[in-house]
């Protein structure tokens, strides 16, 4: 326990310097003095805006973003028995890439709300597929996450097909595909914190339950830990995370896969500190590969997601190695 | 008591168990012996509540349970199925820790000094305290099973039910696993044991359940018992397993 709460403390003494970061630098540097005066005040206008329009809602949306993912992850990795659980491997985002990518297309047109709250129940159909045959006796780790493999890939396959139908084929896709927290504002980021709260919520009761689930149904059953309705309840959960991660900065991935690995070789093997551990440290995960994204080749950036991707693919194969 | 009023088993058209009618009581080490097929596992898995008997009741005390979810049965059951995979990162102290685990129990819920002295106990019992810190996964065949029995005690519950939980290991510990069964048994609960030893069955069962399918026997483990199974049986199971 005092591990977890040094480990916490920690998280948010690094998430406080990226959020510093995040505001601070960037083709226009700030010092602190300007940056907690455009907080405080609006007398630089300039320096205000920058911070309130364009870096604090930027970062805001990479903690949300991560905080989203790392849970979700973490859920999948625990109700599934699954090292490889992760909202995009499992398919999960793959529904809400295809509404975000007929918004983009400008086949559907609404507002962000609805846009969100299609996201999401799209991205459970792709959750309730994983939560059918993860319920299933001796489906094995690499057997769910195949299904789940398949389901992302027809779904981005769909996306693209979209897009390419649509002929965008504009920084918006490209941001899209690659995950990108680029030109996000308040009135992304603030749609986003009900869904995240729906999230926690709808976990938070069978959270309790996750560790007897590790010893398979049988045993858990008999611990009285309702397998069934824990896992249902966890996917669902994950599935409202994942979609509404998507919906927000398109396609990151890896955080969901690497997050409850780190958090483990952090905190241990108890389920429920690993995943207070996931929020800060998916937050921070994504908040600081954000940070290399934009300022690596200031004053131009790539997408985070591929900052994501070159830390979460060596571990992949280190997971794939070692428990498949 | 756990009462079975004519239990029976249908899975997909094959009648697994037919018309199973015994008494397993409190405070008695209950033996449950028969060829494999015979549906023992299949029994077992009734008495715990994770499968409802097809036709006839089970009764906890004078409970009838056949509405009873199977988080009600968990309270009063505790059972220890055959070929569980733990996480491979799982030690024994942990996994008997799992014993005392609370479903639902807040995310900040940590063991009571009950829990702990509970699960002290049990680790003690199976001489496993030298092998707390070791990872399951890492232990020989026998000394897993011992890690599995902590478990199941550590759960204090009114009914322990092993399922051929004592069969991998060598003479000797069986021999001491079986002395403390009878122990735990004369404590209190009723624990329901699947195995083949039928040697170990007569020395020490308070009460054998014979079944093929359905009751062939069920009694003390004395001479009538011994009669109701023939050599050719014996040989039978023992090539059947």
């Amino acid at each position: 326990m005092r591990r977890a709460v040094i480990v916490l403390a920690a998280l948010a003494i690094l998430l406080f310097l990226g959020a510093l970061m995040g505001v601070a630098l960037g083709p226009v540097k700030l010092d602190m003095h300007q940056v907690l005066s455009a907080i405080l005040s609006g007398e630089d206008r300039t320096a205000h805006a920058i911070v309130w329009d364009l870096r604090l809602p930027r970062v805001a949306a990479a903690l949300v973003v991560g905080a989203c993912l790392g849970l979700s992850g973490c859920l999948l990795q625990s109700s599934t028995r699954n090292p490889l659980g992760d909202p995009q491997l499992f398919g999960l985002g793959g529904g809400a890439a295809v509404v975000q990518a007929l918004a983009i297309a400008g086949l559907i047109q609404i507002g962000t709300w609805a846009l969100f709250s299609l996201s999401v129940a799209a991205s459970l159909i792709g959750a309730g597929a994983i939560a059918l045959c993860a319920s299933r006796q001796g489906v094995s780790p690499a057997r769910l996450a195949l299904v789940g493999v398949s389901i992302s890939a027809l779904a981005a396959a769909a996306a693209t097909g979209i897009m390419a139908e649509a002929r965008i084929f504009s920084m918006q896709s490209l941001n899209f595909i690659g995950g990108s927290f680029a030109n996000v504002g308040w009135r992304t980021v603030l749609p986003a914190l009900p869904f995240l709260g729906l999230g926690v919520l709808l976990a938070a009761p069978v959270v309790g339950n996750l560790n007897a689930l590790s010893l398979g149904d049988r045993v858990a059953a008999n611990l009285g830990a309702e397998p069934g309705r824990t896992r249902a309840a966890s996917i669902a959960a994950a599935g409202i995370l994942g979609g509404i991660a998507v919906a927000v900065a398109g396609l990151v991935g890896f955080v969901g896969l690497l997050v409850p690995h780190l958090a483990r070789l952090l905190v241990g093997h108890d389920f429920r500190r690993v995943l207070v551990v996931s929020i800060p440290l998916g937050a921070a995960v994504t908040l600081y590969a954000d940070q290399a994204a934009r300022l690596v080749f200031m004053p131009s950036e790539v997408p985070a997601g591929l900052v994501t991707a070159l830390l979460g693919a060596p571990l992949m194969i280190y997971v794939a190695r070692r428990v498949l | 008591m756990l009462s079975l009023e004519a239990l029976s088993f249908v899975n997909h058209g094959t009648t697994i168990l037919s018309s199973v009618t015994a008494v397993i009581p409190d405070h008695s080490l209950t033996c449950l012996v028969g060829p494999n097929g015979a549906g023992k596992t299949t029994l077992l898995r009734i008495l715990s509540g994770e499968l409802k008997a097809t036709s006839g009741r089970l009764l906890v005390g004078e409970t009838d349970t056949s509405l009873l979810p199977q988080r009600d049965m968990a309270h009063q059951v505790s059972i220890v199925p055959q070929d569980i995979q733990p996480p491979p990162y799982l030690t024994v102290s942990e996994l008997v820790q799992l014993g005392r685990f609370r479903p639902y129990g807040a995310i900040w819920r940590r063991l009571s000094r009950q829990d702990r002295v509970a699960v002290n106990a049990s680790l003690a019992r199976c001489q496993l305290e030298a092998l707390a810190r070791r990872r399951v996964e890492e232990l020989s065949g026998g000394e897993q099973q011992r890690a599995w029995l902590a478990f199941g005690l550590a759960q204090e519950k009114r009914f322990l039910l092993l399922d051929e939980t004592l069969d991998g290991l060598d003479v000797l510990v069986k021999k001491s696993s079986f002395e403390l069964l009878k122990e735990v048994a004369a404590e209190g609960k009723g624990v329901v044991l699947t195995t083949h030893d039928l040697d170990l069955v007569t020395q020490f069962a308070d009460k054998v359940i014979l079944s093929s399918g359905k009751v062939v026997y069920e009694g003390p483990p004395n001479a009538e018992w011994q009669n109701r199974v023939s050599p050719t049986q014996i040989v039978g199971w023992i090539k059947s397993t």
